[in-house]
C-alpha cells in the first residue's frame, strides 16, 4: 500500500491516463517554484548592484506607451501572419505550379535569413522603392511575412498528419473536397497545430522587439531608451520580462484550453 | 521501478552539475593587486574603437589604453561591450575603466566618475543635401523629423531640447544615416567627426552642418570612489599630452579629419 505522502509527489498512472489530485498539483508547483526562486534569490543576493527604481518609475509612461505599441503590433502581426501562413500552406499544394514554387521560394528564403536583415531590406530598399514610408506598416508586414513562413509549415504538417486512409474513406462516402477539409482534416489538424502555433506566436511577440532597428517605438526600444537615460539596466529590463510574459502567457493558456476542448477519443 | 531509480539518478546528477556551476559562477574575484587593467569599450566606432583585419581591437582608444597600461605598469585587457552596457559593467566591477569615446555628462557623472577630458568635440547635424535647415532652431519645427542614435548624447539632447519636431530613435548609426539619405528624416544629430565621415561617404545626398551647437568633451570613466586610479589616469593624460602622444595618435588615425576641421576653423583637438 502506498502512503498518502507519495501521492503528493508521484502521479498515479495507468496506461496514458494520469490522476493528480489538487493538493498534489499545488505541492508539485510550489516545489518547482521554490527551486527557481531559490536559485534567483541566491544569484541576486550575490550581485553587487545599487538598485535605483525611482529613476525608472519616473519614466513609467514610456514603458506603458511602449507596451501598448507592442500589443498593437503583435495583435496585427498575429492575425496577418496566420492569414499568410494559411494562404501559403494551401498554395504549396496548388496545382498551379508557379504559385506552388513561389510559396516554396518564399518559405525557404524567409526561414533561411535573419529577421534583422529582412526588416532592413524591406524598409530601406523594398518599401522605399514602392514609396511606402510608414515604418509601422512596413514593420507589421515584415514581421507577418517572417512568422507566416513558419506558420505555413506548421499548418502543412498538421494537414499532412491526417492519414491517407481517412481521406479515402471520406471520398468513398461521397464528401466533396471542401467537406473533407471542413469535417475531416481541419478538426484533427487544428489540435495538432495548436502547441507549435502557440510557440510561434510567443516568438512573434518577442521578435517584434527587432523592429527597433527601424525606430519603431515599441516596448524593448523604450526600455532601452530609459536605460540609456538612467543607467539602471536591471531596473529597466526586469519590467520588460514581466511585460512580455503578460502577453505570451495568455496565449499558451488559451492554446492549452483549446487543446483540451478539441481532444477527441481516438 | 527502474524508471524511478533512473529519474532519481538523473535528478541527482543534474543537481550536482548545477551546484558545481553555481560554485564556479559565484567564486569571488581574485586579489586586487597586479590584476590586469580591464578596459571596456564598444569596438564599433572607427577610428577610435574598432577591430583590425585580424579581428584584434585597434584604434585611438585602444592605443591610449595600452599607453596607460604602460604608465601604470599593468597588463591591459580590452573588453568589447555594447555602449549601453559599459556603465553597468563598470558599476558591477566587470571592468576597471571605460575608454570608449564617452562624453562626460552631468547625468552620467551621477553614477560614475570621469577623468579630466582628453578630447573636445561637439554635436552637429547631418542634413539632406537640398534641405533648408541651417541651424538646430530650424530643425525643431513641427513636421520635421530628427534621427538620433540610442544612448548617445545626441539622443539625450534631443529628448530634452527638441520639442516640436518628431524624434526617431535608432539602434545603429548606419540606419540613422540612411534615414537622412532617403529623406525620411530631416537631420541626424551626432558628433562632428562621425558627421564629417558620413557626409564624405554620401556627398551627393547629404550635407554636414559642422558648427557645433553643444560642446562636449570625452573622458575616461572610472568607478565611483576609485580616487587613486582617477588621479593616476589624470596624471597619465597630462603627461601623455605633454609628450605629444595625442598629436601622434591624431596623425596616425585622423589625419584627414584634422586637416579638414582646421581648414573649416572648427574647434577640434585630440
Amino acid at each position: 500500500m502506498r502512503l498518502p505522502l507519495t501521492h503528493l509527489f508521484i502521479a498515479a498512472r495507468s496506461g496514458r491516463k494520469e490522476t493528480i489530485p489538487l493538493p498534489a498539483r499545488l505541492v508539485g508547483f510550489l516545489v518547482a517554484f521554490l527551486f527557481v526562486t531559490l536559485v534567483f534569490a541566491y544569484a541576486f543576493h550575490n550581485l553587487q548592484y545599487q538598485w535605483g527604481w525611482e529613476a525608472v518609475y519616473e519614466y513609467r509612461q514610456k514603458f506603458i506607451n511602449g507596451w501598448l505599441m507592442t500589443v498593437a503590433i503583435s495583435a496585427a502581426a498575429l492575425l496577418l501572419s496566420l492569414l499568410i501562413g494559411l494562404f501559403f500552406a494551401l498554395a504549396q499544394k496548388s496545382r498551379f505550379l508557379p504559385l506552388r514554387y513561389f510559396s516554396k521560394l518564399y518559405i525557404e528564403t524567409i526561414r533561411g535569413t535573419p529577421l534583422l536583415v529582412q526588416i532592413l531590406v524591406f524598409f530601406y530598399v523594398v518599401a522605399d522603392a514602392f514609396g511606402i514610408g510608414n515604418r509601422y506598416v512596413v514593420g507589421v508586414v515584415t514581421l507577418s511575412l517572417f512568422a507566416g513562413a513558419y506558420i505555413c509549415e506548421i499548418i502543412r504538417a498538421g494537414i499532412e498528419s491526417v492519414g491517407e486512409s481517412q481521406l479515402e474513406s471520406a471520398r468513398a462516402i461521397g464528401l466533396t473536397r471542401l467537406q473533407i477539409y471542413r469535417y475531416v482534416v481541419f478538426p484533427q489538424a487544428f489540435r495538432q497545430v495548436l502547441p507549435p502555433l502557440a510557440g510561434q506566436f510567443a516568438s512573434l511577440i518577442k521578435d517584434s522587439s527587432l523592429l527597433s532597428i527601424i525606430a519603431v517605438s515599441e516596448f524593448t526600444l523604450n526600455a532601452q531608451e530609459v536605460n540609456a537615460f538612467t543607467f539602471s539596466t536591471l531596473e529597466c529590463y526586469l519590467p520588460l520580462a514581466v511585460g512580455y510574459l503578460l502577453l505570451t502567457l495568455p496565449i499558451s493558456l488559451l492554446s492549452r484550453w483549446l487543446e483540451k476542448k478539441y481532444r477527441y477519443a481516438t | 521501478m527502474r524508471g524511478i531509480i533512473g529519474r532519481v539518478l538523473g535528478g541527482t546528477v543534474l543537481a550536482a552539475a548545477l551546484a558545481v556551476l553555481l560554485a564556479v559562477v559565484a567564486r569571488p574575484a581574485g586579489a586586487a593587486e597586479q590584476r590586469p587593467l580591464v578596459v571596456g569599450m564598444e569596438l564599433a566606432y572607427p577610428p577610435f574603437e574598432m577591430t583590425d583585419k585580424a579581428g584584434n581591437p585597434a584604434g585611438v582608444s585602444v592605443d591610449l589604453a595600452h599607453e596607460l597600461g604602460k604608465a601604470l605598469g599593468r597588463k591591459v585587457v580590452i573588453q568589447n561591450i555594447a555602449f549601453d552596457g559599459l556603465i553597468p559593467a563598470l558599476k558591477t566591477g566587470k571592468i576597471d575603466l571605460i575608454i570608449s569615446s564617452m562624453t562626460a555628462t552631468a547625468e552620467r557623472a551621477k553614477s560614475i566618475d570621469f577623468s579630466d577630458p582628453y578630447l573636445n568635440t561637439g554635436l552637429c547635424l547631418l542634413v539632406k543635401k537640398d534641405s533648408p535647415v541651417k541651424t538646430i532652431a530650424d530643425l525643431d519645427q513641427p513636421g520635421r523629423t530628427v534621427a538620433v542614435k540610442k544612448g548617445t548624447t545626441g539622443h539625450t539632447y534631443a529628448s530634452k531640447q527638441i520639442r516640436k519636431a518628431r524624434l526617431l530613435v535608432l539602434d545603429k548609426e548606419a540606419a540613422a544615416v540612411l534615414e537622412v539619405v532617403q529623406g525620411k528624416a530631416d537631420a541626424f544629430i551626432y558628433d562632428q567627426m562621425s558627421t564629417y565621415q558620413n557626409w564624405q561617404k554620401n556627398p551627393t545626398t547629404t550635407r554636414a552642418i559642422l558648427e557645433p551647437f553643444q560642446k562636449e568633451s570625452w573622458a575616461v570613466g572610472i568607478r565611483k570612489g576609485n580616487d587613486d586610479l582617477r588621479l593616476k589616469v589624470n596624471a597619465f593624460l597630462k603627461d601623455f599630452r605633454r609628450r605629444g602622444g595625442f598629436e601622434k595618435l591624431g596623425d596616425k588615425y585622423l589625419k584627414e579629419q584634422k586637416d579638414a576641421f582646421r581648414k573649416l576653423g572648427y574647434p577640434f583637438y585630440l
